[in-house]
């Protein structure tokens, strides 16, 4: 019986190897050996998205060697759900497109414990931004809402309409604290964002190994890299220029490197948005010329400005553009347009400076969970339960691989979907907080993101930023 | 008996018409209560807005070559096919068929062949050896209001031709029989016989297709959005994205006044010409 | 000679101009994405209908079609209603109220109702008809009203005298000539009225779009324009979803061909 075990648990363990070898590749293929000290090959690699990870990191010596990292910002393993008392709750939001993924966690979690009801109210999100807060204001039954980050979190947050978080368990142990920030205001804890999405640049590995490309670590490497690229017959970067929307993720990538430290950005940001700056602005001017020379070493498309967002990601989908600078978002679309492309995606960092990068990503952290502080004790205890629900592994592993998307969830298995399992590895790498949404006002960011557009398009620097400086000023003076 | 449907227009037709000129004169982000400005909106929209002349010219551009283009070959093509034989009905019904098209249908496929690298436009010009005519067409600030131009042109000459051939048809032939006679040839023909005598139908189609050319809203909201560069905004678009995109909508209720009064003008401006022409 | 070579090229190119894009859809529509991006104008492999079962399973095109017929008929159907009253009794009347009202109507048709987009946005957020099938017809009605109008007044206006005359002497009022001498009478101008509106109703973006946002009350062009989303794009499905809004105009176009022309036209030539 015994031997029959063992035998039985040799051939378990070769299976899940085979599987393995066949399901995971690059990034999560380790040989075995990985522990504290030893030896890496490739940095930023990650054992996982536990709170005690192992991560190979280049040391002061230069050697890549594998480091424990902590994701969490509190000690101890993440803990299970909280058991809700009976009752009923309502869940607002506006992700109509996770509503059968979401349904069935609320079936699950309404079959353990059983008496307890969520019902959920979704919302398109146009109106949930402009009516959410009136409405759930006036709906204590909305013990559980979710906000868009930025303007509509510190809606809510002024109105005190959410409890804080701060000391709850999940929070300080089931969740990547990197991704908590724009759930937090002043000092507090007040919402739990769910998604870790990337805005960040994606690209072809089964191209990159087949040119034998390196991935470039620095701009003069980037603007070769294109040049090469373009010269080997492929577009380096398919933007959509013709698509605003989406010609815009890369600006976070622009962005990313270009000022000394994170306030310094923000506050630049923040003076563009509201017309104290305008973007003739040195800084900006800066970036803008590196659009220009990126522009000059064929990294765009040809006719980039006509590149729509459906072109961009058939030239990527396709294999006729090596890295498609919008995010892991789209890869679901690249998937939709060519089905081969399952398992040979992974991010791309857009470095834009020589000197040693500040950050190597980009990523946004929103549909920010919190608890209704209007609602009754027993809703709220309700709707912690459920938060804390959302806040387990395996809970969030089926709202994942169900939705396409990273969570902010520690010991979440991502290998029921390849593209997620091959870039969750970033949750750990020095990654930026999306500063394009810092821009509240839409026609403001508009017109700073058309004058970019127009200098790839060719038109001069100097004079386009001018040219759009002027129509941004007298935009704000309407 | 006439009364519900003037109830109707009058509340949802005539009083928001009016209202327009109440937003206009306040500061309104669609939420807060809306700010009492005066005449600032008028006074900015007329001596510090770049875009708003930039949009009144691109409008009249863009109504301006409809309108020629439009009614030139919905003339053209009911010339051509004037007779009933059973290949002009044929070809009739096929020029037509656009016109029962949605916008937004018209919109999408023509977003797919004007694509540079992927459209059918690009292709043939590829394929034909006339790289030069390979054109980034909606994408650059040159060509993208002309592009649309070509497919509102093609969505309703069609409809414009059958209004032709309606009219056109009532021609005694006497007057072509003796044209003929004086031996003028094709082009005489025409300079003597049809033009003149299709001019009210000229006017009915030179008006229709100036309201129908401030509704190509659909087109541009869907293929460019008013880009790049806001090269293919008009007057439609610009007020739909002042107050939608910016939440203006007291600029908004400013900028349409000027859209009434400019469509107001034109319509006089055609009644004029053509009245001096009959 | 060189007349007919002119003629014959220039109908064959205008001719090929909606042909060829017309099989570029109809054919996309039963083409992967990667077949629409590597080869736009071939044939496709196989007729399959994989696009159009993703689209009924993946979309709510049932419920955004199953919406634009309703919208579409009740709009048509009350604004030919109210518009038939209205012109029948504008046609008869002669006195200033009558001339005014004309005018104002004639108001309506030089100056296009996308001009109220906003005050009408207000109104309808004010009185709660955002989301609702109902203010969308009462948009569609209203925006339509004039036109129709005008069609039918110079319509009525066309009848003999006499008809109305001598009922008017048997006694009946102007409700019973209306219904049972008129309206009959009307039947081909309200046909052709009714597809005009018919087409511009079904084929409407502006005011779905300001006042629709809840999915399941999309129209169809509304909803087309999702397909164009800001992350997920693809043209096979919106070639397919082309398909779906144009093929019952398509087919109500060959079989009632005389009186969609008439109706399309009718517009312009009466106006």
């Amino acid at each position: 019986m015994k031997h029959m075990n063992a035998r039985a648990f040799k051939a378990l363990i070769a299976m899940s190897f085979a599987i393995s070898a066949t399901v995971v590749p690059i990034s999560q293929s380790f040989a075995a050996g990985e522990r504290l000290g030893a030896r890496c090959t490739t940095e930023g690699v990650m054992t996982g998205t536990s709170s005690t990870s192992l991560a190979c990191v280049k040391g002061a010596n230069g050697k890549l060697t594998w480091q424990r990292v902590k994701l969490s910002s509190g000690n101890g393993r993440p803990v299970a759900a909280l058991t809700p008392p009976k009752g009923s709750i309502e869940f607002w939001h506006w992700r109509n497109e996770d509503r059968a993924t979401l349904e069935r966690i609320i079936a699950n979690y309404e079959a353990r414990y059983p008496g307890t009801k969520i019902t959920m109210n979704i919302m398109p999100s146009g109106d949930y931004t402009a009516t959410g807060f009136a409405k759930i204001r006036a709906n204590p039954k909305a013990a559980v809402f979710a906000t868009f980050r930025g303007a509509q979190f510190n809606q809510f947050a002024k109105g005190d309409m959410m409890t804080d978080l701060s000391n709850e368990r999940f929070t300080r142990q089931n969740v990547i604290s990197g991704g908590m920030i724009p759930g937090q205001y002043e000092g507090k804890q007040l919402g739990i964002p769910y998604h870790y999405l990337f805005n960040n640049p994606v690209y072809n590995t089964e191209i990159f190994a087949k040119e034998k490309w390196s991935l470039p670590t620095n701009f003069t490497q980037l603007l070769a890299w294109c040049q090469a690229a373009k010269k080997a017959g492929y577009t380096p970067l398919a933007w959509s220029g013709g698509f605003r929307p989406n010609a815009g993720q890369m600006l976070n990538s622009m962005l990313m490197n270009s000022a000394p430290d994170y306030a310094t950005l923000e506050a630049r940001i923040v003076a563009l948005d509201t017309g104290k700056a305008e973007i003739t602005a040195p800084w900006f001017k800066e970036m803008a010329n590196k659009y220009k020379r990126m522009a000059d070493a064929n990294c765009f498309p040809d006719n980039a400005t006509g590149v729509t967002d459906a072109a961009a990601v058939a030239l990527f989908a396709t294999g006729k553009a090596a890295v498609i600078p919008t995010g892991t978002f789209t890869m679901g679309a690249v998937k939709a347009v060519n089905p081969a492309m399952t398992g040979k995606m992974n991010l791309f960092s857009l470095i834009t400076t020589d000197e040693k990068p500040q950050y190597v990503g980009i990523h946004n952290n929103t549909f920010i969970l919190s608890v209704n502080k209007n609602s009754t004790a027993t809703d709220q205890k309700i709707a912690r339960s459920f938060i804390s629900y959302l806040l387990t592994g395996p809970v969030a592993q089926v709202f994942s691989v169900g939705t396409s998307q990273h969570t902010t969830v520690l010991d979440v298995d991502y290998s029921g979907n390849v593209d997620l399992l091959n870039t969750s590895s970033w949750q750990a790498k020095k990654t930026l907080l999306a500063p394009r949404f810092l821009w509240l006002n839409q026609g403001v960011r508009d017109l700073q993101e058309d004058a970019l557009i127009a200098i790839v398009g060719g038109k001069p620097v100097d004079a386009t930023l001018e040219d759009f400086a002027k129509q941004v000023k007298q935009k704000l003076a309407g | 008996m006439s009364v519900p449907a003037f109830l109707l227009y009058a509340f949802l037709y005539l009083y928001p018409a009016l209202n327009n000129l109440r937003f206009s004169t306040t500061r309104w982000d669609g939420i807060v209560e809306p700010e009492f400005v005066g005449l600032r909106n008028f006074s900015n929209l007329m001596t510090n807005d770049d875009l708003f002349f930039k949009v009144m010219g691109n409008n009249i551009r863009f109504t301006l070559l409809v309108v020629i283009f439009q009614t030139g070959f919905s003339l053209l093509f009911a010339i051509l096919l004037l007779k009933n034989s059973r290949g002009n009905v044929f070809l009739r019904t096929l020029y037509f068929f656009p016109t029962i098209l949605s916008s937004v249908s018209v919109a999408m496929i023509w977003l797919f062949l004007y694509d540079p690298n992927w459209g059918a436009i690009n292709i043939f010009f590829n394929k034909i050896g006339l790289e030069a005519f390979a054109l980034n067409w909606l994408g650059s600030e040159t060509s993208a209001l002309y592009a649309i131009v070509f497919s509102q042109v093609w969505f309703h000459t069609g409809q414009m031709m059958v209004i032709y051939i309606a009219g056109l048809q009532q021609i005694p032939a006497e007057l072509y029989e003796a044209a003929e006679v004086d031996g003028a040839n094709r082009w005489q023909q025409f300079r003597s016989v049809t033009w003149p005598m299709a001019l009210p139908t000229t006017a009915v189609v030179i008006a229709y297709t100036t309201i129908q050319s401030f509704r190509a809203f659909d087109l541009i909201y869907t293929m460019t959005l008013g880009g790049p560069n806001n090269s293919t905004n008009i007057f439609s678009t610009l007020i739909y994205l002042t107050a939608f995109n910016e939440f203006r909508f007291g600029y908004a209720a400013a900028q349409t006044i000027f859209m009434v009064l400019m469509i107001l003008f034109l319509t006089w401006l055609q009644r004029r010409i053509l009245r001096t022409k009959y | 000679m060189i007349f007919k070579t002119v003629r014959a090229l220039l109908l064959a190119i205008f001719a090929l101009l909606i042909i060829i894009p017309s099989l570029i859809v109809i054919f996309g529509s039963f083409k992967s994405d990667l077949e629409i991006y590597e080869s736009p104008m071939s044939l496709p492999d196989a007729f399959k209908l994989d696009n159009y079962r993703t689209l009924f399973e993946t979309s709510q095109v049932f419920t955004n079609f199953r919406n634009s017929v309703f919208v579409t008929s009740m709009s048509v159907f009350i604004t030919l209603l109210l518009a038939s009253m209205t012109a029948f009794a504008l046609s008869r009347m002669v006195n200033l109220s009558a001339k005014v009202m004309f005018a104002l109507f004639s108001l309506g048709l030089a100056i296009p109702a996308q001009v109220n987009m906003i005050p009408l946005f207000i109104l309808f957020n004010d009185l709660k008809l955002t989301n609702s099938f109902f203010g969308l017809i009462l948009v569609n009605i209203v925006t339509t009203l004039p036109i129709s109008i005008f069609i039918l007044t110079s319509f009525f206006r066309e009848l003999p005298r006499e008809m109305y005359e001598v009922s008017a002497i048997d006694g009946a009022s102007i409700f019973r000539i209306y219904r049972s001498i008129a309206l009959p009478l009307s039947k081909p101008a309200m046909g052709a009225t009714a597809i005009f509106l018919f087409v511009i109703n079904w084929n409407d973006l502006l005011y779905p779009l300001l006042l629709i946002t809840q999915a399941d009350k999309k129209t169809l062009p509304l909803a087309m324009l999702d397909f164009r989303g800001e992350y997920a794009t693809s043209f096979s499905m919106i070639f397919t979803s082309v398909m779906i809004a144009s093929v019952p105009m398509v087919i109500m176009y060959l079989t009632m061909q005389r009186s969609f022309v008439a109706g399309l036209t009718a517009g312009a030539v009466k106006g």
